[in-house]
């Protein structure tokens, strides 16, 4: 019974979450906790969680986005059912009770993305097998290892050495970099451009940045 | 206090059973009260490395479906008196027993052994979740070679899946000789990338082979390089109170090296 409390579907870009109809939060709570902490490969951080609209208030919405930033999941109210604006979604975000706000009007044009300003923190190694997909920019206090692959809408910054495939800016963004303590990926992306290791890598002893510099990725060294 | 292990490595054909025989023997010649469990339903091998495997008379399977008790399943060593295998089936598959049960069981033996060391069938599906369920410390068995490296890390994120934090490594069949040439993958390198404690470093040693025939582990023979570096990580996990520090790099190579005179 209490699995149909939550019912979790993948979207596009992310996890869509369902509520029962009539569950009391406390409980919907409590199973989220319980699914998040089982460590079931669905939660993989910095995947973008969308809840339902209309159908928590503030303060429950606030728990919920705690809770799965502490799984390091971003979590967001889903978008405004087809023709909604994301300005007015900014609009009903500040509101004090989404539920007494009316619907948007349907004559704003489609909705177009804002620019996304999180970043995902993530505090480990990423092991071979392992995969970051976001939307936002991505720093790990840690290695990405052979295998690992980090997809970011922005940049990504690696405070240890990166061995895995990195793609930056993977919804366009061409000023989107990628930065390591000893940058030697198996493939650096940017883009729409797709860059390789060399067949010989050497391990490189200061920290490397790698952009888009006349249509190509560049790689340089740098000071930090 | 009972310890539970489990011996890991994603790869086949590191050694996972010959560490886990190695390592058994080793606590009991100690005098510790040990029981290996199989958990390589369907290809089984540690029994053989034992050298016991005339003697099973029940196995896994019979004691987690409540057939018989599992005292009834255990074979005794014949050599060592506190060591016993649990041996599973050689004709079920990796379906027949699943982590709670496995779990359960553990709960029980624990009453009575002190060491408690699972051997993990290779790969990283139904039969190495069941394997790593009951484990308080996961040991990965890798080689000094990119594939087996390799999946040690992908190994070492699974477990970290299921929240078994403390992982101790264990590198085998090390030619020191190739490493100095850059031929093989050095302990560095490794270290680099796997980043966890290492509590072992054994040598490649033929004797590991003759042992392996004829089910006694080379842990026994005193002049078997590779029993020596196994009498070193059973030291090294008796010596708990100050877990897994005694690890030193220069020790054991060095030693080795001296012998090859390098």
């Amino acid at each position: 019974m209490s699995e149909e409390m939550v019912k979790i579907k993948g979207s596009g870009d992310g996890l869509q979450l369902n509520f029962a109809p009539g569950a009391a939060f406390a409980d919907i709570e409590k199973e989220l906790r319980r699914k998040l902490e089982s460590g079931s490969g669905f939660f993989l951080r910095g995947t973008l969680v969308r809840i339902p609209r209309d159908v928590l208030t503030e303060e429950e919405l606030t728990v919920l986005q705690k809770l799965f930033h502490a799984h390091g999941l971003i979590c967001r109210r889903a978008a405004a059912p087809e023709a909604a604006a994301a300005t007015k979604t900014t609009a009903a975000r500040s509101a004090k009770k989404p539920v007494a706000q009316p619907a948007p009007a349907a004559t704003a044009p489609p909705a177009t993305q804002p620019p996304v300003q999180e970043m995902v923190v993530v505090n480990r190694t990423l092991r071979g097998g392992q995969e970051i997909n976001t939307k936002s920019s991505v720093l790990v206090c840690g290695n990405v290892n052979p295998g690992a692959q980090i997809i970011a809408g922005g940049s990504i910054d690696i405070r240890g050495t990166c061995r895995g495939m990195v793609h930056a800016g993977a919804y366009g963004d061409t000023q989107a970099f990628v930065i390591a303590d000893h940058l030697m990926p198996t493939q650096i992306r940017i883009a729409d451009l797709i860059a390789r290791s060399p067949d010989h890598m050497e391990k490189s002893d200061r920290a490397e940045r790698a952009s888009i510099k006349d249509g190509q990725i560049v790689i340089e060294p740098i000071e930090r | 206090m009972s310890k539970i292990f489990v011996i890991t490595s994603g790869k086949g054909g590191v050694g996972k059973t010959t560490t886990t025989a190695n390592l058994g023997v080793g606590l009991a010649m100690r005098g510790k009260k040990v029981v290996l469990i199989d958990t390589d339903t369907g290809l089984r091998n540690l029994d053989l490395l034992l050298g016991l495997e005339n003697r099973i008379m029940y196995d896994l399977i019979d004691v987690t479906e409540g057939r018989v008790p599992y005292k009834k399943a255990l074979v005794r060593h014949k050599k060592y008196e506190s060591l016993f295998l649990l041996p599973t089936s050689q004709v079920k598959d990796k379906m027949a027993v699943n982590p709670e049960q496995l779990v359960k069981l553990c709960d029980e033996l624990k009453k009575e052994f002190e060491y408690i060391l699972i051997d993990c069938p290779a790969g990283i599906e139904q039969g190495f979740k069941t394997a790593i369920a009951a484990a308080d410390v996961a040991i990965v068995v890798t080689m000094p070679e990119i594939s087996a490296v390799r999946d040690a890390d992908k190994i070492i994120g699974e477990l970290g899946r299921a929240d078994k934090e403390n992982i101790k490594l264990i590198v085998n069949r090390i030619r020191p000789q190739m490493v100095e040439a850059g031929d093989m993958l050095a302990m560095d390198d490794i270290n680099d990338i796997l980043s966890i404690d290492c509590i072992g470093q054994v040598p490649d040693d033929v004797k590991v082979v003759t042992s392996t025939n004829r089910g006694e582990p080379c842990i026994t023979m005193d002049d078997s390089q590779a029993g020596q570096a196994y009498r070193n990580i059973v030291s090294r996990i008796l010596g708990e109170n100050v877990p897994f520090m005694t690890f030193e790099k220069e020790g054991f190579l060095a030693r080795l090296k001296h012998v090859f005179g390098m």
